[in-house]
């Protein structure tokens, strides 16, 4: 469980992090400007567009979604293409479903507490408390373009190799992130039509 | 008059218990056509391949689990390497097969048990590579359709249909299903669009398989 739940990181780690940099007021910042600039964010809405490259693969499996961020600790992460799937948190509860057959079904995936926990660490990062994570150490370099680089410390870096994170010219805006594993397997997301503190229905984060 | 009916009733019982433990009989075949064998191997993707599914794996009703499923093959080495992620991009378990020989690259759990990779494989090898050697039979049942079938020294036995759909179907030494594979059009490089995997031994389960863009 404990291994699954550093693998967890891959993903969470980028959704945590769109999350937070979504709140970032330009690149230029210092990284004094990003921690309190966090503090600010109170909703994130965007599309990505993922690559997975395997080594097993000519080309990357691309996948396609979006996602819903409140500040008060809700989730959704939804991939639209090539399979629909949704991740739901809202508190401590945690809800996987996929679609099939034209419904929505539980999914009967094991992660879920894997998940939890992953949360439970990445929320620090939400509040712009990176150097109490436990996971990663970071890098700020203000550019441009904007990165933040997160090296992992002992024990996961025998699943990630490092994080990068592209800041947009837009203020408060990521052009991707790009995860980078041993083995020569990576995964890239690039985030588009990114919306910051808009009116998020709560809805979106209850049902699938 | 109720002793006998109970008779019946404990005789009735006793003969479906017995057929039960009986081999479904083997249908007759008809000779085949030359073309009839090679339409069998023909099911399968000639050459070197790759391969990425959607998968959506049922355990029982109301279970179930959406998964992507890459797969690379080269049929004449008898070459496997699978991939199952989840929709995130997480390998949950990445094996190689080469010949009869299985490494595990990685498993996360609940899929690191021997078992889950060996009846893993079992239905990768089941779905994309032919079986080795000649058929022990092979015609036409009284219905048109194509059988060829290979049997194995411990009795098993791996039989391929063709008539309006393909189905690739294993059994055992009794000649029950233990697994079973429709194949649904359209076909594309030799790989199915839709493929169903039913498993009825030693767990049921059920795969529905959608090939995805993006294989060769």
């Amino acid at each position: 469980m404990k291994q699954c739940a550093w693998k967890m990181v891959l993903f969470l780690s980028a959704v945590t992090i769109a999350g937070l940099v979504a709140a970032v007021p330009g690149h230029s910042q210092d990284w004094a400007s990003i921690k309190e600039a966090s503090s600010n964010i109170q909703s994130v809405k965007a599309e990505f567009l993922q690559k997975r490259h395997l080594q097993i693969l000519k080309d990357p499996l691309l996948s396609e979604g979006r996602f819903f961020y409140l500040a008060s600790g809700s989730l959704r992460w939804e991939y639209l293409s090539p399979l629909r799937s949704v991740m739901l948190q809202k508190g401590d509860n945690i809800g996987l479903y996929h679609f099939s057959e034209g419904a929505w079904k539980q999914d009967m995936t094991q992660a879920v507490e894997a998940r939890r926990m992953v949360l439970a660490e990445m929320s620090q990062w939400f509040q712009g408390r990176f150097e109490e994570s436990k996971i990663f150490s970071h890098v700020y370099s203000p550019g441009p373009p904007g990165r933040i680089l997160l090296a992992p410390k002992q024990g996961i870096n025998r699943f990630i190799l490092g994080i990068e994170i592209v800041l947009s010219e837009r203020p408060g805006v990521i052009d991707r992130v790009e995860i980078v594993e041993p083995g020569g397997s990576a995964t890239w997301i690039e985030f588009r039509n990114v919306e910051i503190n808009s009116n998020l229905p709560s809805e979106i984060f209850d049902k699938p | 008059m109720n002793f006998r009916w109970n008779l019946k009733t404990c005789l009735f019982g006793v003969l479906m218990l017995c057929a039960g433990c009986l081999p479904i009989p083997e249908a007759d075949l008809l000779p085949g056509a030359p073309g009839d064998l090679q339409g069998c191997f023909a099911i399968f993707p000639a050459g070197p391949w790759e391969c990425i599914h959607k998968i959506e794996a049922v355990i029982s009703e109301g279970v179930s689990s959406s998964l992507l499923g890459v797969t690379k093959g080269d049929p004449a080495g008898r070459n496997l390497h699978t991939v199952l992620l989840t929709p995130e991009g997480f390998i949950l378990f990445e094996a190689e097969q080469r010949k009869d020989t299985i490494s595990v690259l990685k498993a996360v759990a609940p899929f690191d048990s021997p078992a889950f990779a060996r009846g893993l494989m079992e239905d990768v090898n089941l779905l994309f590579l032919p079986p080795e050697g000649g058929p022990s039979k092979w015609g036409r049942r009284a219905d048109g359709a194509i059988l060829c079938q290979w049997e194995s020294p411990d009795g098993s036995r791996r039989e391929i249909s063709l008539s309006t759909v393909r189905k690739i179907s294993l059994r055992d030494s009794h000649g029950n299903l233990v697994k079973e594979a429709l194949l649904r059009p359209p076909f594309v490089e030799g790989l199915a669009s839709q493929m169903e995997l039913r498993a009825y031994k030693p767990a049921p389960y059920r795969l529905m398989m959608t090939l995805l863009p993006g294989g060769s």
